[in-house]
């Protein structure tokens, strides 16, 4: 496949989880032509995870790295994937994603977005991480915006939304967070800043 | 209440910004670290990524990371999501 942009071709872009937001957020980057996406995800497919996440009915069961390495492969077989199903820490973060450029945070829990980023920005050289946080919920679009909070960090989302008993998250207005992620990396990667 | 620090008795204006907003503390015991600036705002520190003047402090240090007045403390805080 013709890639979108060349300097996406050269780019190497880490996955911190494949939920909602990840596994969205690497369909959109393999269809931009990412060159490698290194993808880590401890959990596996269940049924109730396709109200919103980018799998399907016959990959219920199977580790998320698995099937999401499958479905990017079924996109765009030029974009390189290596998948590690892990628990990701801070031990293993730099390790893991010691090649990549970008990394997204798409975790669910607030303190795995802490420990990500705070790792990212204290231990790791040169990397931009795109973190998430305020997305659940229904409606109100407009909200969910992507700011600047460093040099380093990109923060995507309303800041507010918390997902909890009553305020679900839906897929229309988690993908509009993970589609805002997916832009801030293009952005970051081919503008080079 | 001791005496022998006079200066204790004057209530203190301490200024610091946080997330571009000047919050003043005018009380007797205005928070002197991170830890303490969280409890005082109820944020859980769990949750947040935190910046005094520019460099990431790691949250494990919060209750060592001094504030002096005129600090500016951006706090990126985290709600569930994802």
């Amino acid at each position: 496949m013709i890639p979108v942009f060349y300097e996406m071709k050269n780019a190497v872009i880490g996955i911190a989880g494949l939920g909602g937001l990840g596994s969205n957020v690497v369909v959109a980057l393999a269809r931009v032509g990412a060159g490698k996406l290194i993808i880590a995800d401890f959990d596996v497919v269940e049924q109730g995870n396709l109200t919103r996440q980018h799998y399907f009915l016959d990959q219920i069961g199977q580790p998320k790295v698995q099937a999401a390495a499958h479905n990017l492969a079924g996109i765009n077989d030029d974009t390189e994937v290596v998948a590690h199903r892990v628990r990701l820490t801070r031990d293993n973060i730099p390790g893991i994603f010691s090649e990549a450029d970008v990394i997204a945070e798409c975790f669910d829990l607030p303190e795995q977005k802490q420990m990500l980023v705070e790792t990212v920005l204290t231990k790791m050289k040169r990397v931009i991480v795109v973190s998430a946080s305020g997305l659940a919920g229904y409606g109100n679009s407009n909200a969910i915006r992507t700011r600047r909070i460093s040099r380093r960090h990109i923060l995507v989302g309303d800041g507010t939304s918390a997902a909890k008993a009553g305020k679900r998250l839906t897929a229309s207005r988690v993908g509009v967070a993970a589609y805002h992620q997916a832009n801030a990396i293009v952005e970051a990667i081919v503008d080079g800043a | 209440m001791e005496h022998n620090n006079p200066k204790q008795e004057v209530p203190m204006l301490k200024k610091i910004r946080v997330n571009g907003i000047e919050r003043e503390f005018d009380d007797l015991k205005p928070p002197l670290t991170l830890t303490e600036l969280l409890e005082r705002l109820g944020i859980d520190k769990a949750t947040v990524v935190a910046e005094i003047d520019g460099r990431v402090v790691e949250c494990e240090r919060f209750a060592e990371a001094k504030l002096s007045s005129n600090s500016s403390v951006e706090l990126v805080c985290f709600v569930p999501g994802g």
